[in-house]
């Protein structure tokens, strides 16, 4: 029994971190003030 | 404390082996997207091209014809469609400035392209187009999907406004990655006049009230990094007619651009540095952090059965001392 729980607690974590860092996903940011270019650009 | 040890170990253990499926099949697609704030410029370059010059109507030689493409994210437009999309969603206003030797503008077409931020599945929405003319795209633009396959692909062309096979033709190195090789020949089509002229006067209107038309064909060729889906390289020989019409005279057709069109160096060293750096990243969350996950949850099992084995091991009775042999008597 006391071996089912430490194994529940483990999926527990790993579950929690997973969906935590998943929900937290990558900021969207702005649109960049940069126009689209119509010259030529010297370098990248 | 051994048997505290052997769970605590169990613990661990079930939390690593976990962790390596739901990274690989639950994080990776959340987390591995376009941003939708990207703002990305490429310069490519045909050199001995054919132009034409619009003042005598005749094709010539040029030195070098420059094509500007710029790639610009839409935060706010994204996140409206994502609303209703009910997924996550980029949405790229895309330029492409073509410019003589002269340095003045020889067309710009601009478009708009929304695709889903992950699968880059085409997303529909108002306001999709290329050159002000409504489109619904099929296939991928620009980039491949993450993880791409060896296998055809439908790619999207702007010039006819639809959607052809991109052929998966082997894989190759290129600068130290190994890239996927793609072609896709778009045979001699009627397309439309791009809105802006390089002429003040003439109008895609003018020019259709000749009858003279544009025809186009290219054979485009992508090098696709396959982890990312990104084109570390790319070349296109296009070619493009005018056909028919008074505006010719007694002309059948003209030329009025052919040129071999390739990546300048300077951008294509950025590309392969970004596209290796972005590579790692993805690699990380789809290879090196669930099997480094999934090995150190299986080793941990071992110790915890391990420890919990030799806690279960009955104790041997303590020795009470020497015993001295009987002795033996007759």
């Amino acid at each position: 029994m006391r071996a089912l729980i430490a194994a529940a607690t483990g999926l527990t974590l790993a579950l929690a971190l997973v969906l935590g860092i998943s929900a937290l996903g990558s900021p969207s940011g702005r649109t960049s003030p940069k126009p689209l270019l119509t010259t030529v650009p010297s370098h990248p | 404390m051994r048997r505290t040890a052997s769970l605590v170990l169990l613990a661990f253990a079930v939390f690593f082996a976990a962790l390596a499926p739901l990274l690989r099949w639950y994080a990776f697609p959340h987390l591995a997207r376009i941003p939708a704030n990207q703002y990305q410029d490429m310069v490519l370059e045909a050199r001995d091209a054919t132009l034409l010059d619009y003042g005598t109507m005749r094709a010539k030689k040029v030195s070098k014809v420059t094509i500007v493409q710029t790639l610009k994210g839409d935060v706010e437009a994204a996140e409206k469609i994502e609303k209703t999309a009910g997924r996550p969603v980029v949405v790229w206003d895309s330029l492409s400035y073509v410019q003589g030797p002269d340095g003045k503008m020889v067309s710009k077409v601009p478009e708009r392209y929304i695709f889903d931020a992950h699968s880059q599945d085409p997303v529909h929405a108002t306001g999709e187009m290329v050159d002000g003319d409504p489109v619904t795209r099929e296939g991928i633009e620009f980039k491949w999907p993450f993880l791409t396959q060896r296998r055809d692909y439908e790619y999207f062309d702007a010039q006819t406004r639809t959607t052809g096979p991109i052929h998966y033709e082997g894989t190759r190195t290129f600068r130290g990655l190994t890239v996927y090789y793609f072609e896709q020949t778009v045979p001699w089509t009627k397309v439309p006049m791009p809105k802006t002229m390089p002429v003040q006067g003439i109008t895609p209107e003018s020019v259709a009230r000749t009858g003279t038309t544009r025809w186009y064909s290219t054979v485009r060729k992508f090098w696709v990094e396959p982890v990312t889906g990104a084109p570390v390289y790319g070349e296109e020989i296009h070619k493009e007619e005018l056909r028919g019409g008074s505006l010719l005279g007694d002309r059948a057709k003209v030329t009025a651009f052919a040129g071999h069109v390739k990546m300048r160096e300077d951008y294509i060293e950025h590309t392969v540095a970004l596209v290796k750096h972005n590579r790692t990243l993805v690699l990380a969350l789809t290879s090196y952090v669930p099997r480094t996950s999934l090995a150190l949850g299986l080793l941990l099992l071992a110790l915890a059965l391990c420890l919990e084995a030799r806690a279960r091991r009955p104790q041997s009775p303590e020795p009470s001392g020497t015993a001295d042999p009987a002795p033996v008597t007759t």
